[in-house]
């Protein structure tokens, strides 16, 4: 089996101050993980805000060069790539679809210069061919978008834009990163059963950022669990949320309320640590 | 649960109604956003309004909470609070009233609130230009009283001398709470304080909000779009969907027995931990509130649909007691 994405021992870490009072901050380390050409998956990553789930995201598209460990697609180093042949295999998308598009720009024309930078299709009629093929597999349809604005769309609708943006370019993974928590309640299922429809019948394999363990015990195959910068836990995604085993996974699944958690907060809770500023709470 | 003696409720809207008004060229918009919405809010309870986004929910707690700005206005209606029975609706009274009554008796826990803190000055005085006004006495005895106060949401009294960029969201969020709480007030309204967490800090702050809600007695409005909240922090419910409540009641009641479509789709979507049944998003988009539907709002995107929704705005009826439902597919034949 070879290997589509591998992640070898990469950190990445920032300095905050200036010259004389220089801190380190880690906000990845040694994080290792590999997805298989042969076997396409939903990938995802929880933690908490501040786990660097969205650095490891912004490594993975090249955004960020890690300090240390390297990045591998299809074998070769990331920063090894060209980087409209790497745009071509690996498509991003993001949290908030209303900040992902510029408001003064037809939505078409993101979908017809992505078809003709990364999807290799020459000229206006295959770059229309290939952003309507593109638009059908998320439901909608280049008649629908030609020509509006993405304040005429919804949340749901703007979301799906991006998702066959990033379908446009033909890539072998994507890398979205919490691409539901802005999306409505009532659409976010139908965005969610995409990422599936993606993986079954495309055979793409996404990574998928989020902070939903419901979601990500639907939808994904395997999942790593981050808690500042370092990999807790990792497994099949339906394993580890059913039963997990490190103490900050479970403190993580026991937080999350459902609709059977009714009148959890109804018994009086016993006293906690009192925090103090300058610890992380 | 509120025994008989607490039935009286402390908030009683009726039939509100808030406008988004603009003229711009002789072009003459008006959005409804909130549209002849009525419930009340009884003594000792937390009332959670859940809807997605841009369903009225803020602009509903802002005209209740008299905050109107151009071109938000109200149109009609009442929002009348059991302290305030001189007014029907906050927005309606004198400046000089809801001064008196803001903070002491009804405060309001804003959207992203914890960045409301101003950057500048210390904790300490932040709780000064809220409180000391209504509470009164010496500086010392103030500050006293309100480290106190920090240690009910279980922060340090040294959180007074520290800048908001010293704290954690999670600890601005509980400043922020007990800044709402310090005076007491017999009704707090809370617009997604916890949105802004994430679930380990959301779980503690929610419990912390129950308990001092429960320790003061006060009365709550809360709004999230968190179905799994509302589950575990109200008592009762209300669903509003374009602008209007489609039902309300009891929370165990409607998480158990859902009547409205809209309502039974929103229970229904979401995924649980330990569950792998396949869930369905809804077809259709929101409407808009510049244009809304005929009829009941919900009828396009609804999946029992009848004639008669398109036509005529459901009543809201209560088919049991203490449960309202809009819709003509539950209370055939009833127009509103």
């Amino acid at each position: 089996m070879s290997a589509l994405l591998e992640l070898d021992r990469i950190s990445k870490s920032f300095s905050r101050g200036g010259l004389l009072s220089t801190q380190r901050i880690d906000a990845v380390k040694e994080v290792s993980f590999a997805l298989q050409v042969d076997k396409p998956e939903i990938f995802t990553v929880i933690g908490e805000s501040g786990s660097g789930k969205s650095t490891l995201a912004r490594m993975i598209l090249g955004i960020h060069a890690p300090s240390s460990g390297q990045i591998r697609l299809a074998g070769r180093d990331v920063a090894a790539y060209e980087r409209q042949a790497f745009m071509a295999e690996v498509q991003p998308i993001f949290q908030n679809p209303f900040e992902a598009f510029n408001p003064l720009k037809q939505l078409d024309r993101y979908l017809f210069m992505t078809a003709e930078r990364f999807g290799g299709a020459s000229g206006r009629q295959a770059a229309e061919t290939q952003t309507d093929e593109a638009l059908r597999q998320v439901g909608l349809s280049l008649a629908e978008i030609a020509g509006r604005f993405p304040h005429e769309l919804s949340g749901g609708q703007l979301q799906r834009v991006a998702i066959a943006r990033a379908l446009v370019a033909k890539p072998r993974l994507i890398v979205a990163d919490e691409p539901v928590s802005m999306v409505d309640a009532s659409l976010r299922m139908s965005i969610v059963n995409l990422f599936g429809r993606l993986r079954d019948d495309l055979g793409l394999s996404i990574v998928y950022i989020t902070h939903d363990l419901a979601t990500a015990y639907y939808i994904s195959d395997r999942l790593v669990i981050m808690q500042k910068g370092v990999v807790v836990e990792e497994g099949p995604a339906r394993a580890v949320l059913s039963t997990p085993t490190h103490p900050y996974s479970r403190q993580l699944r026991d937080a999350v309320l459902t609709p059977d958690s009714a009148g959890a907060f109804r018994v009086t809770h016993s006293a906690k640590a009192i925090a103090t500023p300058g610890a992380s709470s | 649960m509120s025994g008989a003696a607490d039935q009286a409720p402390v908030l009683e809207v009726r039939d509100l109604q808030a406008h988004f008004r603009t003229r711009y060229f002789g072009v003459n918009r008006e959005v409804r956003a909130v549209d002849g919405v009525s419930f009340d809010v009884r003594r000792n309870e937390i009332y959670g309004l859940a809807g997605e986004s841009s369903s009225g929910k803020t602009t509903l707690v802002k005209t209740i909470a008299g905050l109107l700005k151009p071109p938000l206005e109200m149109v009609g209606g009442s929002a009348r609070f059991s302290f305030l029975p001189e007014w029907d609706a906050i927005g309606r009274a004198p400046q000089e009233v809801v001064r008196r009554i803001r903070w002491r008796h009804l405060s309001y826990i804003m959207q992203g609130s914890m960045n409301v803190l101003n950057p500048l000055r210390r904790i300490r005085y932040s709780f000064r230009d809220f409180a000391w006004r209504h509470l009164g006495g010496g500086k010392a005895e103030f500050d006293a009283r309100a480290a106190a106060h920090l240690e009910r949401v279980k922060l340090d009294p040294s959180v007074l001398a520290a800048y908001p960029h010293e704290l954690s969201g999670g600890m601005r969020q509980r400043v922020t709470i007990a800044l709402a709480t310090i005076c007491k007030p017999e009704f707090i309204i809370a617009d997604e304080p916890t949105t802004a967490l994430d679930v380990v800090v959301q779980k503690d702050v929610l419990g912390m909000i129950r308990t001092i809600q429960r320790e003061m007695g006060s009365s709550m409005l809360f709004i999230t779009h968190d179905m799994g909240v509302h589950a575990a922090l109200t008592d009762r419910l209300g669903i509003m969907y374009a602008g209007r409540l489609v039902e309300d009641g009891e929370t165990a009641e409607i998480f158990a027995e859902p009547l409205h479509p809209y309502t039974r789709h929103l229970i229904a979507s979401l995924p649980r931990i330990g569950d792998i049944k396949q869930r369905e998003g809804l077809e259709g988009t929101p409407p808009s509130l510049a244009a809304p539907p005929p009829g009941c709002r919900f009828h396009p995107r609804c999946p029992l649909a009848m004639p008669v929704c398109a036509t005529t705005v459901p009543a809201m009826i209560a088919t049991m007691p203490g449960h309202r439902v809009a819709c003509h597919a539950v209370n055939p034949g009833i127009a509103a």
